[in-house]
């Protein structure tokens, strides 16, 4: 008897509820966890969303999508004089930049940010073995002349009109790093201190380091010492991964975690949901932005090749209804891959309500007429088209279901496939190896110019390894001679008006049909002031320490 | 007996090697490698850039040569890096397997403990009431959809009543780590999966009891004046323990292969979830070696079995 | 006639969801209608379940789905316990080396990781098997891709049975004498073992029926199951679960569909376990 009464008592133990835990702590759910913390390997949301707790990159964009220094003092312009044209060696246009790091920011380890740091990031950046993924940004820069300790300058192998962005460019400390480096710098992306010892102070230059790493669980930030900028709120941040988001709310709901991260958090209807149930405990905040969900079309397609049929399918679609009734009106309808928020956004370029008798008219126009419920050509085709889209994706389920509706309205057969992603991405978008239509998203930073996505050299094929992003297969001399010259075109009016002829050439050829600027739920708990989301690539958590708790 | 085993072992490496070579041509033929994901997300990775690191990573090899490699590599007991965690892959199992294991030891004895003596009371009176009543629970319990399951535990007891916490291994903050703490993460997991067991142990038990039921000897037994629990405690349940062990041999496996599931839900960072990311993630090394550990503990779960049916069932030889 | 209850009212359910799976196209409502302006609409007469996040008729999409679930299902059962019974047999009965080699390919195959080897199915390009794309859009094609890969996984456990039974079996005197007759291998594993392996068979392939409709389910989960528009009961309960702390209900009707089946199905195979084997009537 005792011991069923001792083991009533554990059961009784073991179901008491925990106290609440003090505000000295911030819990923040992701839905993902960062495989690998090295800031410069490969880009990972998990990964940039912690690193932007630990570690500034040289500039970033901010929450009004202007580029603001991180790490330096003041960004280069013509106008201060820190930037200078010049002509490189084989006669192009360069730039010369100078930068002044932040006389405040130092390691956690107390040994200040240097330029000697600058030049080693560089060092292993271009390095062809270190395993560094993005090596373009290292390439370009033909040569570093230190100043000083804190003051360098940059010498660039041409001039585009956001020469002073360097916002990948996260310097890593030499003075820990460089032993693991130099002898084998084939083997330095397995050495590095950032994976085989994180808990490192001097890894990190942010507000906060990584204390603790429970791999696949979560991750514990303290207080970074030597952090000389704004005091952030919180002693300790802990970013805990869920990869099931109805897990991931009931984490939020039991107090396991406080918020959830809106950059990897949860799906739109989810949040949308827990918005409507208006919990007390919470606040929602839906923040659309730089997430382009749209459709692209393989333009090797003989019926797709015709811009009438592609003018037909997005007459015959409702998006506006999708978005209301699906999104709450949260998820705005995009026109073009360029969002209204963004400062070269053009207001007056052609859109596509729903109109199904202009769609009726455009195919006839294109020889596939009505014959019983389907379309058909002269050869007596039926007009088909098989949509493809990611596996998993609840939203993209349901958009795709609704859009397979409307186009069989007009009497288009359309057959809905779906992959996992890893097949999807690694193999039928990239390889372009979809036959009609492939539904995702593009994430981009503020006046991205869609080089990769719409110039004809970047049709990504077995030549060029199956590098580029242009899927479609869109080859225009008008777009690529656009595209060349924004880059290029340092005077904002001018290069706003050559954005425009952009998207109204987008707009009418529709190499993409567009669909809508995704939009992202940030759950936080209603104490958490001074958050903002950014709605870009760069993570809000890049200014923790003016995120404010107040009861 | 002993020339038995060494054939077995030698039958198990053999199996390993094969299955090796099924692994990595199964992940050889999935589509795309990583470089074509990095591709995918990085949009300004040059052609250059991405023959450099196929290069890097050895992906530029054909198949047959980068199996060779690997196999050479383990053969010298280097089971080299995890491209995905950069860490070396032991580093990275290790506590996985330590997870994986804390999970599914805790659900396995659990549900035994519930399952066997509620099999063998079944099995007592077959037809009867209580008996229907084992039986209908055995099989509501194994009725369940897994992910339904946890979400539902985790609806009610860390949602609504607020008792349990709702994942994770351990709270976050001051209060996380200790041995309490531990187990009240671990009580909503473990019963997932233990639920999911229970119902297929005890109709085992149940069933086999009842095979034995019919035997001569138990008929004998009877004859000479042996009570019902005796019956089944010493002559029964001996018999009855067959097929059991031939079902716990199978499941030995799965103790260190993790249930993918279960970890996904609970946030529980175990065997299941690492295979699952690393075969996504196309992560060679450590793919194949959790694999292969899987497998050979399998094989050793399977061994075993034979052995323990060998000593219990006088029947069997082992040849 | 008690003891047979469970199994009666087992049989009974079946019976009836094979009657209105079956009828499904006949008196539902047509499961991919959508009304975007009746989303999660209450019960009402003319959705009797109410209706889904897009406007869909609940009740005609859980009556298609469970076309689509026990189809998967019956067929991969089938073929799973078809191909573990014939390896189960020919390992335990011939033993030795065969017994080696089958029992180390069951071992092989149960370590095998079902995810990698999904994947691989699901990305093959069925155009190069001679399937069309109409095919390929067809329901039969969908079922038979998931039948197909769950039983190409799924037949070990049947086979380790079957071969311990078989073991068992073949140690007995009657099997003794009938070899000591004269007969044939095959005959006697046909005549002699097959009818005594019959019945841990029937336990094992009704239990793995509804384990098969679980599978299904855990596929959805991991979004590697049947994919929309076609309904499933796998997939219906995903959906339902990214609004569960919303509308715990909307997981309410998939979730007791497969409940209620696979209930059935261990109950009437569990009936039928016993008219299989006179010993313990």
């Amino acid at each position: 008897m005792p011991s069923l009464f001792r083991l009533l008592l554990t059961i009784l133990l073991l179901a008491a509820p925990m106290a609440a835990g003090a505000r000295e702590q911030l819990a923040i759910g992701l839905s993902q966890f960062p495989a690998s913390l090295h800031p410069n390997m490969d880009s990972m949301m998990a990964k940039a969303y912690v690193l932007g707790m630990t570690n500034r990159p040289m500039t970033a964009f901010d929450a009004k999508w202007q580029l603001v220094c991180m790490l330096c003092e003041r960004l280069p312009t013509f106008d201060n004089g820190l930037a200078k044209r010049e002509t490189t060696a084989d006669g192009k246009a360069g730039v010369a930049l100078t930068y002044t790091l932040a006389a405040d920011a130092f390691w956690g380890d107390g040994i200040p940010v240097t330029t000697e740091d600058v030049l080693f990031t560089w060092d292993v950046g271009r390095h062809p073995q270190s395993g560094v993924g993005n090596a373009e940004m290292y390439r370009r820069i033909l040569k570093i002349e230190v100043k000083d300790a804190k003051t360098f300058t940059l010498h660039l192998d041409r001039l585009t009109f956001d020469y002073n962005a360097l916002n990948d460019f996260q310097p890593l400390p030499a003075h820990l790093e460089r032993d693991r480096f130099t002898p084998d710098p084939a083997t330095y992306r397995n050495r590095s201190l950032y994976d085989h010892d994180s808990t490192r102070p001097g890894l990190y230059n942010g507000p906060y380091r990584i204390a603790q790493v429970v791999a696949g669980s979560h991750l514990v930030l303290e207080r970074n010492g030597q952090w000389r900028g704004t005091r952030p709120d919180f002693d300790r941040v802990v970013v805990r991964a869920v990869e099931n988001t109805p897990a991931l709310e009931a984490q939020l709901l039991s107090g396991g975690i406080d918020m959830i991260a809106g950059e990897l958090g949860l799906p739109l209807e989810q949040g949308l949901a827990l918005a409507k149930r208006n919990d007390p405990r919470f606040q929602v905040i839906f923040k659309s932005g730089l997430v382009f969900e749209h459709m692209d079309v393989n333009l090797d397609n003989p019926a797709l090749a015709d811009r009438r049929v592609r003018q037909a399918l997005m007459y015959g679609l409702d998006r506006q209804g999708m978005s209301r009734q699906l999104f709450d009106g949260r998820q705005p309808v995009a026109h073009t891959q360029v969002n209204p928020l963004d400062g070269v956004h053009a207001g007056d370029v052609p859109t596509y309500g729903p109109d199904p008798a202009k769609a009726a008219k455009l195919l006839d126009e294109a020889g596939w007429t009505l014959k019983g419920a389907s379309r058909r050509n002269a050869k007596g085709e039926v007009l088909t088209v098989e949509l493809i889209t990611t596996a998993g994706n609840r939203s993209r389920e349901l958009v795709s279901q609704v859009i397979q509706g409307q186009w069989r309205a007009l009497g288009v057969d359309v057959r809905l496939k779906a992959e996992p992603p890893r097949v999807f991405f690694a193999e039928t978008v990239t390889k372009r190896r979809f036959a009609h239509l492939a539904l995702f998203a593009w994430v981009s930073a503020p006046e991205n110019v869609p080089r990769t996505t719409l110039h004809s050299s970047q049709i990504p094929s077995a030549a060029n390894n199956w590098t580029g992003q242009n899927y479609t297969g869109y080859a225009d001399p008008r777009m690529d001679a656009l595209l060349d010259a924004i880059e290029v075109e340092l005077d904002k009016p001018k290069r706003v008006e050559l954005w425009r002829q952009l998207q109204h050439l987008y707009a009418q050829d529709l190499p993409a049909l567009p669909l809508f600027f995704r939009a992202e739920a940030y759950v936080l708990p209603r104490a958490l002031t001074g958050m903002e989301p950014t709605g870009h690539q760069d993570p809000s958590t890049l200014w923790i320490e003016h995120w404010r708790w107040r009861p | 007996m002993s020339i038995w085993l060494l054939g077995r072992l030698a039958q198990a490496v053999m199996v390993l090697a094969v299955m090796s070579v099924v692994v990595h041509g199964l992940m050889g033929l999935m589509p795309g490698d990583p470089i074509d994901l990095m591709i995918a997300s990085d949009p300004n990775l040059t052609p250059a850039d991405a023959i450099r690191l196929k290069t890097l990573y050895g992906l530029d090899q054909p198949w047959g040569q980068r199996y060779l490699a690997w196999a050479a590599q383990v053969i010298q007991g280097e089971l080299g890096y995890s491209r995905l965690f950069a860490q070396p892959v032991l580093a990275v199992i290790g506590p996985a397997l330590l997870n994986s294991l804390t999970l599914m030891l805790a659900a396995l004895v659990l549900s035994l403990l519930l399952a066997v003596p509620l099999g063998m009371v079944a099995a007592q009176r077959p037809g009867s009431l209580i008996d229907h009543a084992i039986n209908a629970s055995a099989f509501a319990s194994a009725s369940l959809p897994t992910f339904w399951l946890g979400l539902m535990l985790m609806l009610v007891f860390a949602v609504s009543l607020g008792w349990l916490p709702a994942g994770g291994m351990q709270s976050l903050g001051g209060d996380g780590g200790g041995l309490i703490d531990g187990l009240r993460h671990m009580a909503l997991p473990v019963a997932t999966l233990a639920i999911a067991g229970l119902g297929q142990y005890a109709r085992h038990t149940r069933a086999a009891m009842l095979a034995e039921a019919g035997q001569d000897y138990i008929r004998t037994a009877r004859a000479k004046g042996c009570g019902p629990v005796r019956i089944a405690l010493k002559h029964q349940w001996r018999n009855a323990l067959l097929p059991l062990i031939t079902l716990l041999g199978l499941e030995f496996g799965s103790l260190f292969s993790g249930a993918l599931i279960t970890e996904t839900v609970f946030g529980w960072p175990g065997m299941g979830k690492l295979i699952a990311d690393a075969v996504m993630g196309n992560d060679f090394n450590l793919a194949l070696s959790a694999l292969m550990l899987a497998t050979a503990m399998t094989l050793a779960g399977s061994l075993l079995a034979d052995m323990a049916m060998a000593r219990l069932d006088p029947r069997i030889s082992l040849r | 006639m008690r003891r047979d209850l469970p199994a009666l009212i087992g049989t009974l359910i079946l019976a009836l969801l094979l009657a209105a799976t079956v009828a499904a196209p006949f008196v539902a409502a047509d499961p991919e209608t959508m009304n975007l302006a009746a989303i999660h609409a209450p019960p009402s007469l003319s959705h009797p379940l109410g209706t889904d996040e897009l406007g869909r008729d609940v009740a005609a999409r859980l009556l298609h789905g469970g076309r689509v679930s026990l189809a998967v299902a019956l067929a991969t059962a089938l073929l799973a316990a078809f191909l573990g019974t014939a390896i189960g047999l020919l390992a335990g009965y011939h033993g030795g080396r065969l017994d080696a080699l089958l029992m180390r390919l069951t071992d092989g195959v149960m370590a095998l990781p079902l995810l990698p080897l999904l994947i691989v199915l699901a990305a093959l390009d069925p155009a190069k098997l001679g399937i069309g794309p109409e095919a390929q859009s067809t329901e039969a094609f969908t079922i038979g891709r998931m039948v197909v890969i769950i039983a190409l996984v799924g037949w070990t456990g049947a086979a380790r049975l079957v071969r311990a039974q078989t073991m068992t079996v073949k140690a007995r005197d009657y099997v003794r004498a009938a070899t000591a007759l004269g007969a044939t291998p095959a005959r006697i594993m046909l005549r002699h073992i097959l009818p005594n392996v019959a019945s841990p068979m029937v336990v094992a392939a009704t239990l793995s029926v509804g384990n098969i409709i679980l599978v299904e389910s855990a596929l959805s989960f991991l979004g590697l199951g049947v994919q929309p528009p076609m309904a499933s009961w796998g997939n219906m309960l995903t959906g339902a679960m990214n609004v569960i702390w919303s509308a715990p209900l909307q997981a309410l009707w998939p979730g007791l569909a497969i409940f209620v089946t696979v209930l059935a199905f261990n109950l009437a195979g569990d009936g039928l376990q016993r008219r299989l084997d006179p010993r313990k009537v």
